[in-house]
């Protein structure tokens, strides 16, 4: 049927290895107009002492920037703050949203209500989130408040004092955090084969041990990825710091200052853009550093499952 | 079909149900509801603020239900930006980047998942890194970009770089990657070409996740705000989320406004969700496929 | 090893989009012919303008925008020239300065637009010099007419950079109610300050005063006392006057008589809610104070101590077309948007101030003056006007002052503590 020997089919075999690109192609394209040509000039720019960005001017190509960067005291505030971020806000977030998708799946009633309830979030308007959020935490008359005090514990000035900043970000962020996880849970869910549990039912395995042994293991990818994705937005953290504070700073005397929201103000607010290239800069290293660590912990098995 | 066999299943099972799962199922209820209403109650707080007054809006201590429902603040909000239009637009934006995503979420996830090409790992480690740069550093450079080719004041501006997105297409390949090896293995020896295979059998069989994918991006881009502002003038270009700020200033905002125009916005959206919820929840059988 | 096969793939992309990024912007370069710093010979008679169509970005919304709207399109009717000024809204500020600044990396800016003087500092060579113009036109639109630190702003650059617009100052509201109460009347003094400040603690348990801008307190309050506050060079507040006025501050809260904004995030809300007694902020927040029922508000100047310095806020509206028919289009826009007659109208209609003496001593706004208050204030306050001058740096200072001394306040510094602080702060950044 086919002639093998045609030029034309001689290309294709030859094109066969590279076919993966072609399907990767308009990712491609995209990508590197959008996203990885400005990641490089942020790198070049990071290097830039007194970089102006109108004019493409600079002084010197040099360190400045960095050594700047990591003896101004707000910077390393910043990371710290943004460690402290990634380390609560990810963990918490993905398992308490494993556990409500699981939930959500399991029961009998109320499934499309639960589902939808919980998507809310969002779309609500950030505003409205905002607002929300600062009279929950609000120290007279905020719920969070009321709720403590019923259990004895006085009340907590959340967003007035420095030392609550932080807690009451990671608060806010889990709860912010949900609505993505959730939904990407429930799809993971619904790709685990049903006979797998049909066993288990049969067997009446305790739930507790179905999770598990089952979901949680049928699940991996997905909580790989939410993990993933998860430290590397938690790492970027910007629009809940602003929802959260009413956007005029980053909660009481800059106490929950996160790195992104530093580099915003340099580059925005201050027009230091080469320092603010170089706070991105360390920041990709982290996240980049992090995240091999994390594929390589991850890895072994999900290669195994592929070949 | 799936559906209503696993619908009927639980249903069975729900009868005869021992005393240790009703308890089981009592606590996935009530901390469903509990986490329920937190959820649900900015959502709500936002419908009321959108019908307070000002005075309402900023009393203290916080009122909850305005004493008369304010829908005047609705026509307000309307009648403050040409809404028709940036309706249009909006709408334009978001489908056409959804369905851009889609088409190139799927072929770069199966690029991924299911082909072998030198330095996979290599293009998948730098579609990684692009998502570890902060979004903020990369808007000014992008602006001379689609100025440079001319964009500005275009929808091309406001969808082509948003049409990929390597947050889908991890999750998506994450997904495929679920998919039984040895049905691509069968699919081989069928002489179905990887094209077919992805579109008849990969896709279906991930309609759940793309579902996620269509909702989750449809409604960044109907929200997205900065972007479309810097590459517009024209108010025939602009879309609906730029109408929002109009009630904000330097020394206060018009809250109640805001609250009405959010409102507003968000309803579209939520019919959206409603309508690909379902699919959300829409189990594989993977064994029927298989057979 | 795999690092270095990232970094050629990276580096050959960036080498492929800058190739196709420079063929592009290369169509930019249009209008070469023009100029930023026409000279008086150059620039185009006013008979001679050729119709043409000006673009104005700005960040005015609702009443502001309506009113900005009415002044233009009575332009556009009305011209002799066949101008037509198109008004495009960018947002709010932060928003329409990012815009400027990506548009003037990319040569796209518009003919006008508003900007606070900071926006520019790193893009000046393309702003375009009034001087020429305002010479040329001097006698007719009188220029000194303009309040003086309205034309100092506007000059700070060395030339004359752009025209003032929408301006406030910082003005001192009260619960006018509780006041009477307590028999107290508006301050003129720091002492005055003391005095209410110790009466609403013992009388009413009350915090008496709250300061929405911080950077803006530390500066006026310096000044009030005849301290300096920055240069180029470094804090100027580390002497005498400086420490008596930081004192002052610190001791206002360390005794409780001022609080921090916190949660409420402006004091507009606590005040209306009678939870402060008084605050000072913008005057253009007037018309979102909304006081509880039966309760009246009052406005008052902001009190001084050896002198008195009230902040100025609002933007100038500045000019970057390089095209000489359009720059000469423009000045004449914008020569009707300051006229007397249009920044009254423009007073009136947003609670902004009048640019012009002309225009606070006209009939019209005499008569709008008395029944408010806040006009009145502004008005009365105008010698004691300064507004802050922009150097490299100094938008650092800025930003990190504010949340050093909040920082200081929760400390409960004492003053010789918060001037140190605060001056080692300002050097850090500035030297």
């Amino acid at each position: 049927m086919k002639d093998y020997s045609s030029p034309v089919y001689t290309v294709r075999r030859k094109l066969r290895p590279f076919k993966g690109f072609l399907y990767l192609l308009p990712s491609i394209i995209v990508l590197c107009v959008f996203t990885i040509y400005p990641l490089i000039k942020t790198f070049i720019m990071s290097f830039m002492e007194d970089y102006n960005l109108v004019k493409g001017t600079y002084t010197a190509i040099n360190l400045a920037n960095y050594k700047e960067l990591f003896s101004d005291a707000t910077f390393l505030a910043a990371l710290k703050n943004t460690g402290i971020y990634v380390i609560f806000v990810v963990p918490i977030s993905v398992v308490l949203s494993l556990i409500i998708a699981v939930f959500i799946n399991d029961v009998v009633r109320g499934k499309a209500i639960f589902q939808t309830l919980y998507f809310l979030p969002y779309v609500t308007s950030v505003i409205a989130i905002g607002l929300v959020w600062r009279w929950m935490f609000n120290s007279n008359y905020g719920l969070i408040n009321s709720i403590l005090n019923i259990f004895g514990i006085e009340s907590i000035e959340w967003l007035n004092l420095p030392k609550y900043a932080m807690p009451a970000l990671i608060i806010f962020s889990v709860w912010k955090s949900l609505a993505f996880n959730i939904l990407i849970f429930l799809s993971g869910l619904q790709t685990i084969p049903q006979d797998i549990y049909r066993a288990a039912r049969v067997d009446s395995t305790p739930k507790m041990r179905v999770f598990f042994k089952l979901t949680v293991p049928q699940m991996k990818p997905i909580i790989v990825y939410t993990f993933m994705m998860g430290f590397i937005s938690a790492f970027k953290v910007y629009n809940e710091v602003y929802s959260l504070f009413g956007g005029t700073r980053a909660g009481p005397a800059n106490s929950a200052i996160t790195v992104v929201y530093y580099i915003y103000a340099k580059f925005y607010n201050s027009y230091r853009y080469g320092l603010a290239a170089a706070a991105a800069v360390v920041l990709f290293v982290i996240i980049f550093v992090f995240t091999m660590i994390e594929r390589y912990v991850t890895r072994d098995r999900d290669k195994v499952k592929s070949k | 079909m799936t559906m209503t066999k696993a619908t009927k299943k639980n249903h069975s099972q729900h009868i005869k149900m021992k005393p240790s799962a009703v308890i089981t199922k009592i606590i996935e209820y009530v901390v469903l509801i509990l986490g329920a209403a937190m959820t649900l109650l900015p959502f709500l707080y936002m419908i009321l603020s959108s019908l307070k007054t000002y005075q309402e809006l900023n009393a203290i201590p916080p009122v909850f239900f305005p004493s008369i429902p304010q829908w005047s603040n609705y026509v307000d909000a309307w009648n403050s930006a040409p809404f028709a239009r940036y309706l249009l637009n909006t709408i334009i934006v978001a489908v056409c980047t959804t369905i851009g995503v889609l088409i190139t979420s799927t072929l770069s996830a199966f690029a991924f998942s299911r082909l072998n090409f030198p330095g996979k790992n290599l293009v998948f480690s730098i579609f990684m890194a692009t998502l570890m740069i902060p979004g903020e550093m990369l808007v000014i450079t992008n602006y001379q970009t689609v100025s440079n080719l001319g964009w500005i004041d275009s929808y091309a501006s406001m969808i082509v770089p948003y049409i990929s997105s390597v947050f889908y297409i991890y999750l998506l390949s994450q997904f495929f990657e679920q998919v039984p090896n040895e049905l691509y293995l069968a699919a081989k020896v069928d002489k179905c070409s990887d094209f077919k295979f992805m579109t008849r059998i990969m896709v279906p069989m991930n309609k759940s996740c793309l579902a996620s994918i269509a909702i989750l991006n449809f409604i960044s881009s109907w929200n997205a705000f900065l972007w479309p502002l810097l590459v517009t003038n024209d108010p025939n270009m602009r879309v609906l989320s730029i109408g929002l700020v109009r009630f904000q200033t330097e020394s206060g905002a018009d809250y109640q406004l805001t609250m009405a125009a959010s409102c507003m916005l968000v309803m579209p959206v939520v019919i959206l969700f409603l309508v690909l919820r379902k699919y959300v929840l829409e189990g594989v059988a993977f064994s029927g496929v298989k057979g | 090893m795999k690092m270095k096969r990232i970094l050629c793939v990276l580096l050959s992309a960036m080498m492929l989009l800058s190739v196709f990024t420079a063929c592009g912007s290369t169509s930019n370069d249009d209008d070469s012919s023009g100029t930023t710093t026409p000279t008086a010979d150059q620039i185009i008679d006013s008979a001679d303008i050729e119709a043409c169509e000006i673009v104005f970005w700005h960040a005015m919304s609702n009443k502001q925008e309506e009113a900005l709207t009415a002044i233009t399109d009575e332009f556009n009717a009305t011209n002799e020239w066949g101008i037509t000024v198109t008004l495009v809204n960018q947002g709010a500020y932060t928003d329409l300065s990012t815009k400027l600044t990506a548009s003037a990396a990319s040569d796209t800016l518009p003919d006008l637009s508003q900007a606070y003087n900071n926006y520019v500092t790193s893009y000046l060579d393309k702003l375009v010099h009034l001087d020429a113009y305002v010479e040329r036109d001097y006698d007719e639109m009188d220029y000194e007419d303009i309040l003086e630190s309205y034309r100092d702003e506007n000059s700070e650059f060395g030339f004359v950079s752009g025209m003032p617009f929408n301006k406030s100052t910082y003005l001192y509201f009260y619960n006018k109610t509780l006041f009477d109460q307590l028999g107290l009347s508006a301050p003129e003094t720091w002492d005055d300050l003391i005095t209410i400040g110790e009466t609403f603690q013992s009388e009413l348990g009350m915090v008496s005063l709250g300061y929405d801008d911080l950077a803006g307190l530390i500066e006026a309050t310096l000044l009030q006392n005849g301290a300096e506050y920055i240069s180029e060079d470094g804090a100027e507040f580390d002497t005498e006057e400086g420490l008596e006025a930081i004192t002052y501050l610190m001791d206002m809260y360390n005794n409780g008589y001022a609080r921090l904004v916190g949660e409420d995030l402006y004091f507009s809300g606590p005040l209306g809610n009678c939870l402060v007694g008084a605050y000072v902020g913008s005057s253009t927040g007037v018309s979102y104070i909304t006081m509880n029922e039966g309760y009246e508000l009052g406005v008052s100047t902001l009190p001084g101590n050896t002198t008195k310095a009230a902040n100025t806020a609002g933007t100038n509206v500045m000019m970057f077309t390089t095209d000489l028919n359009k720059q000469a289009a423009a000045w004449e826009y914008l020569k009707f948007l300051t006229n007397t007659e249009n920044t009254v109208y423009w007073a009136m209609q947003t609670g902004y101030m009048p640019i012009r003496t002309s225009g606070f001593e006209s009939d019209e706004y005499q008569e709008y003056m008395a029944s408010s208050e806040a006009a009145q204030a502004c008005y009365a306050q105008q010698e004691a006007y300064f507004s802050s001058l922009n150097f490299d740096g100094s938008y650092d200072v800025r930003n990190d002052i504010g949340s050093k001394f909040e920082e200081l306040v929760l400390a409960g510094a004492d003053g010789q503590t918060a001037l140190d602080e605060l001056a080692a702060l300002v050097n850090g950044i500035l030297q």
